[in-house]
């Protein structure tokens, strides 16, 4: 039977990260701030680890991270926006892996410093990977074609730029660790209102406004 | 090993990777007045007056048809061959013949192919290798 309360779920999550990504990441470029990175190790760690700890189910990552990069691919600005989509789909997928792997499902740890770590490593490696995965997939589907050698040759780059996105996952895992302490709670008549409407909110938002550049 | 040993000593270890990424990056960046197209080292001034102009957007980018660029370095058979642009940063991305002919080169030395995705758009470029 299809759990409706876990499908909204995916898509309030999803729909808020791929809202971020469109919004204030454009906002973050413009500034020359390092979007992805910031991206990644605040909102898509914070919010993959809230839904997470809240839901505990695998796969639902995988899931969010669809949305989100459905979501990017309405709002063509802002560097390599197919790119990007990619990015944050394999960064859904990549945060499943991490925690599935480290059967961190069903406890949350409660030490500070595995809390840090957790951030350090799920930020890294969710940053790292999707960067890698773009690199490769991006040219895969375009005409010119994917070279190993074009990728090889930027690895160095692509290790060294997970540094911010690990920095800050230092203080988003035990930030979203602290929130959930305050059991902060929908009620159930109030669940399916409330996330649907931040969902078509999110989508609604980010299609006037890519309207709305496209128009001036 | 448990669970809780693990998680600092990985994540240490991915700190140390990222952080010795940095300082090598950070090393190894290059930074030159001049291109090598190629195989041979010329200023963007020389390349704008060897190759005929080329614009996308109603002159958004404005730069030199990279095809015709290429004929005028000196490469035979163009079509057999790809072509490498490489970053001062290390980037780089490979394109073909078909994808030159759409192609140009801006004055800031950044390529431009409306075919292709931003992803190949190489910024502060220095080697422009013929394979």
């Amino acid at each position: 039977m299809i759990d409706k309360k876990f499908i909204v779920g995916i898509i309030v999550f999803g729909s808020l990260w791929g809202f971020a990504e469109c919004i204030i990441g454009s906002l973050l470029r413009d500034v020359n701030l390092p979007a992805g990175a910031i991206m990644t190790g605040v909102f898509a760690i914070g919010l993959m680890t809230l839904s997470r700890t809240t839901y505990g189910r695998p796969g639902m990552q995988t899931g969010i991270g669809l949305v989100a990069g459905g979501l990017r691919l309405f709002n063509p600005f802002g560097g390599c926006f197919i790119c990007s989509a990619i990015a944050i789909m394999a960064e859904g997928l990549l945060f499943d892996l991490i925690w599935t792997g480290f059967s961190l499902d069903k406890k949350t740890t409660q030490i500070l410093t595995d809390q840090v770590s957790l951030g350090i490593i799920s930020a890294y490696l969710v940053y790292v990977g999707g960067y890698i995965v773009t690199q490769i997939l991006t040219p895969v589907f375009s005409s010119a074609g994917f070279y190993l050698e074009n990728l090889l040759v930027f690895i160095p780059q692509i290790l060294a730029s997970g540094l911010l996105a690990a920095l800050l996952g230092v203080a988003t895992v035990p930030a979203v660790i602290i929130l959930k302490k305050l059991h902060i709670t929908i009620q159930d008549r109030l669940y399916y209102p409330i996330t649907i409407g931040v969902s078509a909110f999110c989508w609604v938002f980010v299609i006037v406004n890519t309207l709305f550049i496209l128009w001036l | 090993m448990g669970k809780d040993r693990l998680l600092p000593i990985l994540a240490l270890i991915l700190l140390f990777i990222a952080s010795s990424s940095s300082l090598f990056v950070y090393a190894s960046q290059t930074t030159t007045d001049t291109l090598l197209v190629n195989g041979q080292h010329y200023t963007i001034n020389q390349l704008f007056s060897l190759a005929k102009p080329r614009m996308f957007n109603d002159s958004q980018y404005i730069g030199i048809a990279l095809d015709d660029l290429m004929l005028k370095v000196g490469v035979a058979n163009p079509e057999r061959h790809t072509y490498t642009f490489k970053g001062s940063d290390g980037y780089e991305k490979t394109v073909t013949w078909e994808n030159l002919q759409n192609g140009l080169l801006t004055k800031n030395r950044e390529s431009v192919f409306p075919d292709l995705p931003k992803a190949f758009r190489v910024k502060e470029i220095v080697t422009i290798g013929v394979n």
